[in-house]
């Protein structure tokens, strides 16, 4: 890098060469705004999908059933799934979406038993505002998901409709579980009888195993258990079930990777125009600079510094643009009532900008390399 | 011993098939304080030769040795820290920096010495001073006259307090008036602060300034004039070389 004493004179380059550097920074800006999109919809599939050690969450759905509509599973296999070795608890659910396609804005309610709702949501869930009494105490109570409350701007006492049900706000939560986002847990015969008209029969059973270990013994044996069954089986783990149901959409937002990666080329040709532009109409300058004593090293510094700058003012507009439009919005692709959360945070922004130098370094390398070899007599000569 | 000392200096260079020499095995040598002009049809060597003592080109072969240094051998890093500390340089289209300001221009060689910024400012505002430019420090190269911008290159050259001056053409894109307190102004850099001063003209006129004048003709010397310092008495000494 350079020295103290010369970033005055980098950054007078930069500022007095307004239009230059405004458009480089604006395409810059564009481009790490899209590339920062990317990264935070690809983290939100792992997130999502990818199984860690931890994971003690099976998810029994009717066998060949990929949407809550059509996956429907007598409540009372709950007794049975309850007794298997390693099972420490189950919670029949019925889901209902309002959007059962690929959305940005999907409300999925979850109808659990009101006795039930502690082993449902996440371990490090909490209700941040109302209380679990106030929606034990009314039947058409509702606990949100705090993605859900802000992108609706509801809160505690609001009512809302969706999917043709009306349901009173009695409380938000947060969770790291990005399932529990989008959520609108309910009472689960309410959710019955408002889509249903009848009891007994629910989407699925979120089931919790004392090891992480045991997940796929368990699985298998839940599924044998109801093989013969009208209504036959599938389990998996919830990463795992994530992963197939939403599986087109986790393919789509897979492929965006290389959009990324098309955005970081355009951040580098961007940057790498506009300082072979710029190196081009200073060739004087850069004999004037040599003249008087700067090293072709030096000049090299300079150019790679210059070049850097542009890079982290376009990554730095671009990325916390996105980082503020992700957090303000609080989108995430739903599918058949699954989330996908689009999630950022300052590691993507500081990302982001660790990017946007090291491309900055490379946009600035071959035109500085260029600079610091050219001949002073040749300079004066060629211009 | 002489300030600057060439011996058989000669550079060369290749354009498409031919090879061009604009100087050919010149001897050379010059004192410290002296005010010399070199001059000479187009292509007959001066600025070649002016680059070459400025430290800004490679003779070919041959030596040019500087206060003792033999600086044709020097590295290009090496010779370019030689030139921040040695020469300053002062071009015929003034080559400032039109992004910063006359303030900016001066300063911009001072970057290279480790000073406090206190010192280097004091340094920049005396350079600026003694050209007489002082309340135009914040004035941009565009909003100042050819005279103006002549100047502050003039102050851009000094303000590293180099022992060597070397102008190209200095008064060549002025009007008369600028053009004489341009030379006013070198004559004084020489006469009063010792500078060594070497200068290409094609202007007699502004040759009388110089207390010797050399006249360059393919590469070669061509007669070396020595004048009493603005008496118009003159000795001439063809194909001489000291």
């Amino acid at each position: 890098m350079i020295s103290l004493r010369y970033w005055p004179f980098v950054l007078k380059q930069v500022w007095r060469h307004r239009v230059r550097t405004l458009l480089t920074v604006a395409g810059v800006a564009t481009a790490m705004y899209l590339f920062v999109a990317i990264q935070a919809m690809q983290r939100g599939v792992a997130e999502a999908t990818e199984a860690s050690a931890a994971d003690t969450t099976l998810v029994v759905y009717r066998e060949d059933r990929f949407c809550p509509f059509t996956s429907r599973l007598p409540e009372y296999y709950l007794p049975q799934i309850e007794r298997i070795d390693g099972v420490t608890s189950a919670v029949p659910v019925r889901v209902v979406v309002n959007n059962c396609r690929a959305s940005l804005d999907v409300v999925t309610f979850r109808g659990v038993p009101d006795e039930r709702f502690a082993d449902t949501i996440g371990r490090d869930a909490n209700i941040t505002s109302g209380t679990l009494e106030g929606w034990q105490r009314r039947s058409d109570a509702a606990l949100l998901g705090e993605t859900l409350a802000a992108r609706r701007g509801l809160k505690v006492g609001d009512q809302f409709d969706a999917a043709g049900i009306t349901a009173y706000v009695a409380g938000i939560i947060t969770s790291d579980q990005p399932q529990d986002q989008n959520v609108a847990y309910v009472h689960l015969d309410y959710l019955q009888q408002q889509t249903d008209k009848k009891l007994g029969t629910v989407t699925q059973f979120n089931v919790k195993v004392d090891d992480p270990a045991k997940l796929e013994q368990v699985a298998a044996e839940i599924d044998a258990l109801f093989d013969a069954a009208e209504q036959p089986t599938t389990t998996r783990s919830e990463k795992a079930f994530v992963a197939q149901v939403a599986g087109d959409m986790i393919e789509l937002i897979g492929f965006t990777r290389y959009l990324g990666w098309g955005c970081l080329i355009a951040v580098l040709a961007l940057v790498g125009n506009a300082i072979v532009l710029s190196v081009q109409d200073r060739i004087k300058e850069h004999a004037i600079l040599q003249t008087l004593g700067y090293s072709g090293a030096l000049i090299g510094r300079l150019i790679v510094t210059e070049a850097v700058v542009l890079g982290v003012l376009g990554g730095l507009v671009g990325a916390a643009g996105a980082l503020a439009t992700i957090r303000l919005t609080r989108v995430s692709f739903s599918v058949d009532g699954l989330s996908i959360p689009i999630d950022a945070d300052l590691h993507l922004l500081a990302t982001g900008l660790l990017i946007a130098v090291t491309l900055g370094v490379l946009a600035g390398l071959v035109p500085a390399i260029q600079a610091a070899r050219r001949p002073i007599a040749t300079c004066f000569r060629a211009v | 011993m002489a300030l600057i000392e060439c011996r058989q200096l000669t550079k060369t260079y290749r354009k498409g098939e031919s090879t061009i020499k604009p100087l050919d095995r010149l001897d050379l040598d010059v004192e410290q304080g002296s005010f010399l002009a070199l001059m000479g049809p187009s292509g007959s060597g001066k600025t070649t030769l002016l680059n070459l003592i400025a430290g800004i080109d490679h003779p070919t072969s041959g030596s040019l040795t500087i206060d003792g240094q033999n600086i044709a051998k020097l590295s290009r890093s090496k010779l370019a820290a030689w030139r921040s500390d040695n020469v300053g340089y002062v071009f015929q289209l003034y080559n400032l920096v039109p992004v910063l300001t006359a303030y900016e221009n001066v300063e911009l060689p001072m970057l290279l010495h480790p000073i406090s910024r206190k010192e280097r400012h004091e340094r920049v505002a005396t350079a600026l001073s003694l050209v007489g430019l002082a309340d135009r420090h914040d004035h941009y190269p565009r909003q100042l006259s050819g005279g103006q911008e002549q100047r502050v290159a003039i102050a851009r050259a000094i303000v590293t307090d180099p022992a060597i001056l070397v102008a190209d053409e200095p008064t060549g894109d002025l009007d008369k008036p600028s053009a004489l307190a341009v030379m006013d102004l070198l004559t004084r850099l020489n006469q009063e602060l010792g500078k060594t001063l070497i200068m290409v003209t094609h202007d007699a006129q502004t040759a009388e300034y110089a207390n010797r004048t050399l006249h360059l003709d393919k590469g070669r010397l061509a007669d070396d004039s020595v004048q009493a310092a603005f008496s118009g008495e003159t000795a001439t000494t063809q194909g001489a070389a000291s």
